[in-house]
């Protein structure tokens, strides 16, 4: 029997886990009956990264020569995270396992290999093959744009969440001009330059009544896994930054509920930026529970957003628009902004989401 | 049913990206024809790499000749002949080319030997040297790989007698006395090596500010040293703004990085300002192909967009390399061929070599561009000076720099300066393909005494580990 090679070196004490590891993976499967599959190909930085992650290689697929998992394996299946499986994270405090990323790729390759506890039920529909669409259309009546990877990794994703996460979609509308008021006036108070200076803008109160309202409804900030819900102490919230030319990134502001209005207004103007010229690092758009999706700025009053997995829920943000409103049996004006709030019903149930949503709409109207 | 002008796949331009390509797409079972216009081996074998290689050998002898007595040799009545020289270069590329045609019949490849340009769908015309129009080639797959040539500036165009590009530089009549070298990346550096080691009077002209501007800032550094000290003049931040012939060469306007402008006087001017595609005359507009700054856009897969349409090589733009225009041709057939495992070309996997002399290699990132990456690092340096080898061959100046990723130990980056680094990079590329981290560069054994050693002792002293130092 071959053992692949471990690290020596200064991490010996992690390389005796990798070790470790990798010898229950080969006398478990040997017990199984399957030796054939015992001997796991990896790259040493593969082996390296999945370990401080927590990700089973034995779980995937490499798409590396002869079958070799290698780093780009590893970090699809990081980014497709969706702690479906039991697996204790490894000491090292890592996402917890996901096996599933594993079985997203052989499905996207067009051989789903096993099902996975929370697999889609087989019998779901197949997309149409290429030539078939092809054949709809007037050759050179259309040019073909190729997908990039963000484009391959939106389709897999979200395609996931629509087949695996049920959703349902609460609406509201919230009052804004309190909300302004406070942002106007803060925003006067605002040192013009230097470290300090900030500019407010409305979406940064929207992270922060979220993120308050997670701490209010503590049960709705909370992941779907196999072995049980995750529930999460801090706020931590994905904010959907579009990119020129297609595609979107949603860096994660952590800890929004204790960090100040313009403490997140700067931290999401440097994460955007970054985003924009995909400068981010990984660990700054992955995790969080939930996310909001602002398309106000284009006019937009209110719109279903899909969940954008492991999330459990994603706010959907309209314009803020001047209505008429009945108020003290008096027709006012009112500046009023429709939010939706799609959530997993694994996780959420209707009166826990509509909780979340009004504590949100409390915290946004009395800033 | 086959016939003489229908195949899978037609690859236009036979140089080492088109070739390469045309070899995978045999073995894979594909029936294969290339169209090349000129030359079997493109700029590559005829007018690139390979005889500049040719030169820069005797010209590196010659230097070494130079220095005999240091090390207990006498040489007496050193010298060349130029003409012999040259003509050596060119006996090197000839017997090459040939190499390519044989490889062509060995793998029963069909060549055209004509201008080709797309037709239509699946169809590409080809044009006699003559002009007479021969009868059109069909196949489901086409590759265009037309390589590229030297970009000419406002002002600043070859004559082909005084200024030259890289073709003329390669087959001078005689040696002249003064050179200016207009662009200081791997072409010019490596002409300005060749032509100041067997005497001429050599400046180089370089607009950004500091030499061979895609290496490290610290090999930039290491090398521009190391020129100065061979007697180059060279002016960084600078521009040539115009050229004019006189009765003995050419006069430079040449301004400066203190915005003054002075006039000089050189005998032959060589222009190395970069490259530009040839996207011309091959109908890639009419098929909807695009075009950004000269070069052809195309994804990972090298696919046009346009169905059955792809591009590799100079033509679809930088790096300029033949390793590079050849992996690409590999890759795009196999994707064509629908074979398992194929992955898209990894720039930071594309080693960079400059053959001057002390010699230059380059892999994966620099410092600058890791940290800017956001990348936290651990950087490890061995300068040539400490390594037993490098003392007793008499080649002390030089340095291997290695860069890391502090939180996941990837290799990142490696940049050489000194002597033999072009031979010794590929160790590091191996690695990084193999996705090693510190801890197996730092397990491997290698051998002693030998040069390799100090990419060993870089790894350890990344970590603060180096032994030797
Ligand atoms: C002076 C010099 C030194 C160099 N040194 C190195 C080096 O040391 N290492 C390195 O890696 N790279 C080097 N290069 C770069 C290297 O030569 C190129 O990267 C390489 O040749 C690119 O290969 P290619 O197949 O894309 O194109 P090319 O080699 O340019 O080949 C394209 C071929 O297509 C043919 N063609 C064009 N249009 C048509 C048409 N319409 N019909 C038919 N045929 C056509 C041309 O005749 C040519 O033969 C050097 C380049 C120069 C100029």
């Amino acid at each position: 029997m071959n053992v692949p090679m471990g690290h020596n070196g200064p991490r010996e004490s992690s390389a005796e886990h990798v070790m470790d590891r990798i010898a229950e993976q080969i006398l478990g499967n040997r017990q199984n009956g399957t030796g054939d599959a015992a001997r796991l190909f990896a790259s040493p930085l593969a082996r390296r990264i999945a370990h401080e992650r927590g990700i089973d290689l034995a779980a995937l697929k490499g798409s590396g020569p002869h079958g070799r998992i290698v780093l780009a394996d590893v970090e699809r299946a990081a980014a497709q995270a969706q702690p479906a499986t039991p697996r204790p994270a490894p000491e090292t405090g890592g996402a917890p396992a996901q096996p599933e990323a594993s079985v997203m790729e052989a499905a996207v390759m067009g051989e789903l290999m096993h099902a996975p506890p929370s697999a889609p039920a087989p019998g779901l529909a197949q997309p149409m093959p290429d030539k078939q669409i092809l054949a709809l259309y007037e050759p050179g009546s259309y040019e073909i744009v190729p997908h990039d990877t963000m484009r391959r990794f939106i389709a897999e994703r979200l395609t996931l969440a629509k087949q695996t996460i049920p959703h349902f979609y609460l609406n509201i509308e919230c009052e804004l001009d309190a909300l302004l008021a406070a942002r106007t006036r803060l925003n006067g108070m605002a040192p013009q330059d230097g470290p300090r200076a900030f500019k407010l803008s409305v979406n940064d109160f929207i992270i922060k009544a979220m993120a308050m309202a997670l701490q209010t409804v503590p049960a709705a900030n909370a992941t779907w896994t196999e072995e049980g819900i995750l529930r999460h102490r801090p706020s931590d919230i994905a904010v959907a930054v579009a990119l020129e030319g297609g595609g979107l990134y949603t860096p994660v502001i952590r800890d929004a509920e204790v960090k100040s209005l313009s403490e997140i207004s700067n931290e999401m103007r440097d994460l955007a930026g970054r985003a924009r010229s995909k400068r981010l690092a990984p660990h700054e758009y992955q995790g969080g529970a939930t996310s909001i999706s602002n398309l106000g700025m284009y006019g937009i009053d209110s719109f279903d957003a899909v969940i954008n997995p492991p999330h459990s829920s994603i706010l959907a943000i309209g314009r803020a628009e001047k209505k008429p409103i009945v108020k003290d049996d008096a027709i006012k004006i009112a500046t009023m902004m429709g939010a939706t709030l799609s959530c997993d019903h694994r996780v959420i149930d209707g009166a826990l989401g509509a909780e979340l949503l009004a504590a949100f709409k409390a915290y946004l109207e009395t800033p | 049913m086959t016939s003489a002008t229908d195949f899978d796949l037609v690859v236009i331009g036979g140089g080492p990206g088109g070739y390469v390509a045309a070899i995978r797409a045999a073995q894979l079972g594909l029936r294969t024809a290339v169209v090349e216009r000129e030359h079997l081996g493109g700029i590559c074998l005829n007018w690139g790499c390979i005889p500049t290689k040719a030169l820069l050998r005797t010209s590196e002898l010659y230097r070494q000749i130079k220095e005999a007595e240091a090390f207990g040799l006498r040489v007496d009545g050193v010298g060349f002949d130029f003409e012999r020289l040259v003509r050596r270069s060119r006996d090197v590329a000839g017997k090459l080319a040939r190499g390519v045609a044989y490889l062509m019949k060995k793998n029963k490849i069909a060549v055209f030997d004509a201008t080709g340009r797309l037709e239509g769908p699946g169809r590409v015309a080809l044009a006699g040297h003559d002009g007479t129009t021969l009868p059109s080639l069909t196949a489901s797959h086409i590759i265009v790989a037309t390589g590229a040539r030297a970009r000419s500036l406002p002002g600043l165009e070859p004559d082909g007698t005084r200024i030259w590009t890289y073709k003329e530089a390669m087959v001078p009549d005689r040696l002249p006395q003064s050179l200016l070298v207009i662009g200081s990346g791997a072409i010019g550096i490596e002409f300005a090596s060749f032509y100041s080691a067997l005497g001429a009077a050599v400046t180089v002209v370089e607009v950004q500010d500091r030499i061979l501007p895609v290496e490290d800032e610290e090999i930039s550094k290491l090398a521009h040293t190391a020129f100065v000290k061979q007697r180059l003049t060279i002016h960084t931040s600078a521009t040539v703004e115009q050229l004019r012939d006189t009765e003995t060469g050419v006069s430079a306007r040449l301004r400066t990085a203190d915005g003054n402008t002075t006039e000089m006087a050189v005998e032959r001017v060589i222009l190395a300002v970069g490259i530009t595609g040839n996207v011309e005359g091959l109908g890639l507009e009419e098929q909807g192909v695009k075009i950004d700054r000269g070069h052809i856009v195309v994804d990972a897969w090298c696919r046009t967009g346009v169905p059955g349409l792809y591009a590799i090589g100079d033509v679809v733009g930088p790096p300029w390399l033949a390793h590079k225009a050849m992996h690409e041709g590999v890759l795009c057939v196999e994707k064509i061929a629908g074979a398992k495992a194929v992955h898209p070309l990894d720039p930071a996997s594309v080693p960079g070599c400059t053959y001057c002399t002390p010699q230059i290699a380059s892999l994966g990132l620099t410092e600058r561009a890791a940290r800017e990456a956001g990348y936290e690092l651990k950087i490890g340096r061995y300068p040539y000076a400490a390594n037993g080898k490098a003392i007793a061959l008499g080649e002390t100046d030089g340095l291997v720099k290695t860069i890391f990723d502090a939180k996941t130990g990837a290799l990142l980056g490696a940049h050489m300066i000194g002597a033999e680094v072009t031979e010794l990079i590929q160790g590091f590329a191996i690695g990084k393909t193999l996705e090693t981290t510190e801890a197996e560069l730092m397990a491997t054994i290698f051998p002693h005494p030998t040069l390799s050693e100090m990419m060993h002792e870089s790894v350890l002293d990344a970590f603060g580990r180096a032994l030797h130092i």
